[in-house]
């Protein structure tokens, strides 16, 4: 019997074209059973093959057992192997793992230097903390072995023990720092120990500042660039802490700058110094600028620099960092930065993107939104042939194929391949991502960069051309769902924003209206959206509202009506419909409502024309699947009907000379309608800064008698008499309406006392021409809204373009009305600022920003809140607690967990380390005291139900149910016992949470507490492929229920 | 640190795989697959730098310290050696510039080894690529930059077989992998 070894795999596959996926599962039927085998030499070459087909993806979680068979071998060869598959095989849940610990403790002791490697190597793959405790002792010895390349692997793996089990560092520390402090150590050992000094720096920095004469020794010494450049990381997070450094590593740092030939190092120190904050700390000092124009003046030779895109990106990267605290530095470099933005590599557009971001300002806003427009529209065609030319092996997984020609694999690697330069077609997510950022750029801080509104409206009109497509074809198809949506979203923030800017900047609503209309109109449709499909109509529902809401500033109202009532309006996404719902009547009421034109004839055919047109439009909606649609479909179809009811039977005048009313219902009434308050922008958070009035207590039933009366209402049912309004209006048919249509609805209107209303809407319409009752309606509507966040400030209605109505109740009684409008801004007032927020207009001219452009002043209307302090509140409280939670839970696939290390101090191993242990012990015995506590709380109340059973036992007087009874004690004991333990514990960990943070940079964190989330960790969290991420104290409360949600899931 | 080193080729077809972080077998090969898409659609002048492939983006765009953002892998850097590519995903506590040697180290390693290295010689000899790799890297740590000590770390283990060399006498290969007992 022959056995294939790894070679004849690795051909059998290169020999197997177009069939490898059988060839594959026949070696792996052949490696289970080969596996099993007595002899070890095939053992190990089935796991070797093993090991080779896992590369491609196909599992051997189930040879675990066999690989910690070859990993005992005693040969050396075939404990590679077998180390090798356990480094790429094992997983967290990895069971045979605690089997193998016996065998890595024998290794690490081996003799042989490279058998004892082999251990060292596989170790920090595997490692979890039980066992990273049961492995130090084995591990520590081996920082003094004779070999240094055993010396600084040694030093690695026991910082990949501390990442899961901290308390490593207790005695390694010591014996680590003794390495990177001896001289004479071999440099790669200190090289080594650099390299992890610098990984836990990041984590806790104040513990390696003693090392700091050392490393800038070190630093100072040159010889390793590589190390160089570790070593001005990891200054860079001890500077912060000790400001006397930046003193002491200037002069080294820019004499690097300047002499060094190597282009990392170079870069590193400038990062370093950017990062480290040294060209703040060492601002003013001529030291500090020559570095600072030294820095930006390299960085600029990077951006430069032909042929090297590598040095262009860092470059970005390094630029990007200082822009938080020296923008007007970089903009200074403006020109070479925007050349980056047309670069044709997409991670440095990317970056570059992100810079210009950071670096706008009044004066470059114009020339970098012109920059990326035309990018965007001149990369337009190449995007339509986009998609990748290889996108193999994204659907299916990749299988080892048979490779094509021998010729190409023997090529030598040494010399770089060569490519098509061709420039790579924009992605649609850049795109996407483009758009964003050029309407963040133009909206920050409410339009302090923006000169010219009425070019920003272009610039929005212009964008919607340039909307990536929603479907997106293939290519990424991972993430095709979640981009998508993005997508939706992009035109759906075009029109937001566009919205946004009309109601901030009443100056340029007429061009924002005319912008609406020109993207509404039907025949332009083809000129705004180019060919890119329906990616970009989501714009549209921000266009109808707009349209709608200034309809009176259209310049051709008609049209944009004629293309709202178009046919294939029906087929728009919902959203978008509904907004054209609203605008429809909007505009028709601006269309109709003139009341100094005579009521002509030709007038009368044409409003009715109009409204057969909408009603005819609005018909099918009625049956929409979406309810809104339906409702407000319904809502105005039926005000339609009325209109023509009211439209047809006004006669009009046969003589031109005559001067007949239009009538009132289309003249007043349906414009009276879109005329209340002006759109504002409010606040997000101005909802939650509402106060809770006093007399309202939430906890209170609103009717005490609730039960009751519905009970009774179920009796009365049958009773109900004709009277009940409600009970009339939702079970008769609407007869008396249709009686009603027979006479014509302007009569009625006209008839002051209509005794006989029934009808909701004439109800109100007939009303609203009694001021009397309009000025008690408003007061009740005013009352009503006062704590309505929606009504904050309307303290001057001026929507009077828009309402004739509306001017002739503020000439009739205008003081009394302004009184009853100023009631619910009197109420909101929290503070002193009572009289800013009573009063819109000044609130406004405070915060307008000062706008630079001479020739024209614009006016951006801050958004309306109650505090005017957004800061002072949380801005979410609602969600804050929980997204941190959230953000841990998807924690980043690759990430290696360093978060425990920051609850470990090293500087406990000092002589003043007795101290504190002490302190940790008391605090350790608290904890117990308080835990006993609760138990013997939890005892006393399970005691007290047992006896309250035991009454209720021997109330009952009866013996033979005893026995019953008894058993749903023990029950409910068990289960108090349960709950109760819980909540003790829970308490436990809180308040050991609470005791631990003030402290944690000087205690260490109780064994106790330790224990606790490891089994934590254990139980729940290693169900997702990660590391065991030791809970900070912090975070314990919310492992404590994650633990808890497992209990629960498992008891049933 | 550094969280994975992977080689690929042109195809996408894995030649190494080492992940310092324990990942399903599936995942692994999602992110190779995302890796390979993103990589593979660059063309040569453009930069070593690849954007975080999806798999590996930060779960919420905001929110994270840049302190927590130590942990995560944020760079992927990659070189492309004829038909090879060669990616190293780590976080934000490495140098790009750096890493960019780190491979080029590591190529000229292999070079030394197998004399005028090419992709077969990976196919056949992944055990050394892996020898290569623990010699220069422990746990995601780099530990030895430095060629010689690299290769002469590597020869320790035993000996470094040669790619077969004739690849239809299957027959007579038989030298294998266990040439060095």
């Amino acid at each position: 019997m022959f056995e294939k070894d790894i070679y004849q795999l690795i051909r059998g596959l290169r020999s197997h074209k177009g069939n490898e996926r059988e060839y594959i599962q026949d070696c792996l039927k052949e490696c289970r059973r080969e596996i099993r085998g007595a002899d070890m030499d095939q053992k190990a070459t089935a796991l070797l093959k093993l090991v080779y087909l896992e590369m491609f993806g196909h599992d051997m979680s189930w040879a675990s057992f066999n690989v910690l068979e070859v990993m005992s071998s005693p040969k050396y060869l075939q404990k590679r192997v077998g180390y090798l598959a356990a480094v790429q095989s094992f997983r967290p849940d990895t069971e045979v793992l605690m089997l193998a610990e016996n065998l890595l403790k024998k290794d690490l002791n081996s003799p042989d230097k490279t058998m004892m490697s082999l251990p060292l190597i596989a170790i920090p793959h595997v490692i979890n903390p039980s066992m990273a405790n049961s492995l130090l002792t084995d591990i520590l010895p081996r920082l003094s072995h004779s070999n240094p390349s055993i010396r600084k692997k040694t030093i690695v793996t026991l910082y990949r023990l501390a990442l899961v089990y901290p308390e490593t560092l207790r005695p390694a520390w010591p014996k680590i720092k003794e390495r990177i402090l001896d001289e004479d150590e071999d440099p790669s050992v200190t090289a080594a120990v650099v390299n992890v000094v610098c990984e836990l720096g990041w984590r806790r920095p104040q513990d390696f500042l003693p090392l700091a004469p050392r490393l800038f020794e070190l630093l100072t010494q040159g010889g390793n660039n590589w190390m160089a450049i570790k070593i001005i990381k990891l200054f860079s997070t001890l500077t912060p802490l000790e400001p006397r450094l930046v003193k002491k590593l200037l002069p080294p740092l820019t004499s690097i700058i300047k002499t060094t030939p190597a282009m990392s190092l170079l870069y590193e120190c400038i990062n370093g110094i950017i990062q480290g904050g040294i060209m703040e700390a060492a601002e003013g000092t001529t030291e500090g600028d020559e570095v600072a124009r030294l820095c930006l003046s390299k960085l600029r030779a990077m951006l430069v620099v032909e042929g090297d895109p590598n040095l262009r990106y860092v470059a970005l990267l390094a630029f990007a960092k200082i822009t938080s605290s020296h923008a007007d530095l970089v903009s200074q470099h403006q020109d070479v930065i925007l050349e980056c933005i047309d670069d044709a590599d997409i991670s440095i557009r990317t970056r570059a993107l992100d810079l210009v971001v950071g670096m706008i300002n009044a004066n470059n806003l114009q020339t970098v939104v012109e920059r990326l427009l035309r990018q965007l529209s001149s990369a337009g065609a190449a995007s339509e042939i986009g998609g990748h030319p290889q996108d193999r092996g994204i659907n299916a997984g990749v299988v080892p194929m048979a490779d094509d020609d021998d010729d190409d694999l023997q090529a030598s690697i040494k010399p770089k391949g060569q490519k098509s330069a061709q420039a790579p077609p924009l992605p649609e997510d850049y795109r996407a991502s483009v758009i964003e950022r050029i309407l963040e750029m133009c909206s920050r801080g409410n339009y302090t960069n923006m000169n010219d509104f009425e070019w920003y409206i272009g610039v929005l009109v212009d964008l919607v051309k340039q909307c990536p497509a929603t479907a997106s074809t293939g290519s990424f198809n991972s993430t095709s769902l979640t981009t998508a949506k993005a997508k939706q979203s992009i035109a759906d923030k075009i029109g937001a924003e566009l919205l946004n800017v009309a109601v901030r900047v009443k100056a340029v609503r007429p061009d924002a209206a005319a912008a609406a209309q020109s993207l509404l109109l039907i025949e332009r449709r083809d000129h705004h959206f180019g060919p890119r499909g329906s990616g970009n109509q989501g714009v549209l529902a921000g266009a109808a509202f707009l349209a709608g809401e200034y309809a009176t500033m259209l310049p051709d109202p008609e049209a944009v009506l004629t293309s709202l009532l178009q046919s294939s309006t029906a087929q728009l996404p919902t959203n978008t419909l509904i907004n054209y719902l609203q605008a429809i009547p909007k505009v028709f009421s601006v269309i109709t409502n003139n009341e100094r034109k005579s009521w002509t004839t030709s007038r009368q055919s044409n409003t009715v024309l109009l409204i057969a047109r909408i009603v005819h439009f609005m018909e099918p909606l009625t049956m929409h699947p979406n309810l809104d649609v339906q409702e407000r479909a319904v809502e105005y179809l039926d005000l339609m009907r009325l209109a023509s009811e009211a439209v047809s039977s006004h006669e009009p005048c046969s003589d031109t000379s005559d001067f007949v009313e239009p009538p009132l219902l289309i003249t007043q009434a349906i414009p009276s309608l879109f005329s209340g308050v002006e759109l504002n922008p409010v606040a997000v958070t101005a909802l939650r800064k509402v106060p809770l009035p006093d007399d309202i207590d939430l906890d209170a039933p609103i009717n005490v008698n609730l039960q009751m009366l519905l009970q009774q209402a179920e009796y009365d049912a049958e009773f109900v008499d004709g009277d009940n309004d409600v009970w009339r209006f939702y079970n008769q048919k609407p007869l008396p309406v249709g009686t009603f249509y027979q006479k014509s609805a302007g009569d009625l209107l006209n008839a002051r006392d209509a005794s006989s209303r029934t009808s909701s809407y004439q109800d109100t319409e007939s009303e609203s021409f009694d001021q009397e009752a309009i000025e008690r309606k408003k007061a009740e509507r005013a009352e009503r809204y006062r704590d309505d966040p929606y009504y904050i400030a309307p303290v001057e209605r001026r929507s009077g373009s828009l309402t004739p109505m509306h001017n002739i109740l503020r000439n009739s009684n205008g003081d009394q009305e302004l009184d009853v409008d100023a009631i619910p801004v009197m109420e909101l007032k929290l503070d002193d600022t009572r009289d800013v927020a009573s009063d819109p207009e000044r609130m406004r001219r405070k915060k307008s920003q000062p706008v630079k452009k001479p020739k024209r002043h614009f006016e951006i209307a801050a958004e309306e809140t109650i505090d005017g302090g957004d800061e002072n509140m949380p801005t979410s409280y609602s969600s804050s607690p929980s997204k941190p939670a959230i953000s841990r839970g998807k924690k980043s696939l690759l990430e290696v967990d360093s978060s425990a290390l920051s609850s470990l101090s090293l500087t406990d191993v000092t002589p003043s380390g007795g101290h504190i242990s002490q302190l940790e012990i008391e605090r350790r015995q608290a904890e117990e005291q308080e835990m006993a506590n609760a138990l013997k709380e939890v005892e006393r109340l399970r005691l007290e139900m047992q006896r309250a059973q035991e009454k209720i036992e021997m109330r009952g007087d009866l013996p033979e149910d005893g026995t019953i009874v008894k058993r749903k004690t023990k029950k409910k004991k068990t289960r108090v016992v349960d709950v109760g333990a819980e909540t003790g514990v829970a308490e436990d960990v809180q308040e050991d949470a609470a005791a631990v943070k003030p402290k944690k940079k000087k205690k260490k964190k109780s064994p106790a507490a330790d224990d606790e989330t490891r089994a934590v960790v254990d139980d729940g969290t290693f169900d997702d492929e990660l590391p065991a991420p030791i809970a900070k104290p912090k975070r314990k409360k919310k492992r404590q229920v994650v633990f808890d949600e497992d209990g629960t899931e498992e008891a049933p | 640190m550094i969280n994975a080193f992977l080689i690929f080729n042109n195809n996408g077809q894995p030649r190494l795989t080492k992940f310092y972080t324990q990942l399903d077998t599936a995942v692994q090969q999602r992110l190779i697959s995302e890796i390979f898409t993103l990589v593979s659609a660059r063309p040569s002048s453009s930069c070593n730098f690849l954007p975080l492939p999806p798999l590996l983006s930060p779960p919420t765009s905001s929110s994270t310290s840049t302190q927590e953002h130590n942990d995560a892998p944020s760079l992927v850097t990659y070189r492309h050696y004829a038909t090879l590519y060669f990616i190293v995903i780590s976080t934000a506590t490495e140098s790009p510039l750096a890493l960019l040697d780190l491979i080029q180290v590591y190529v000229e390693a292999l070079d030394r080894l197998f004399e005028n290295v090419c992709e077969l010689d990976l196919i056949f000899n992944f055990e050394t690529l892996h020898a290569v790799l623990g010699e220069m890297m422990v746990g995601g740590v780099v530990v030895e930059t430095g060629l010689d000590r690299v290769v002469e770390g590597v020869k320790a283990q035993g000996r470094v077989a040669k790619r077969p060399v004739n690849e239809s006498r299957s027959g007579i290969g038989m030298q294998g992998i266990w040439a060095g007992r």
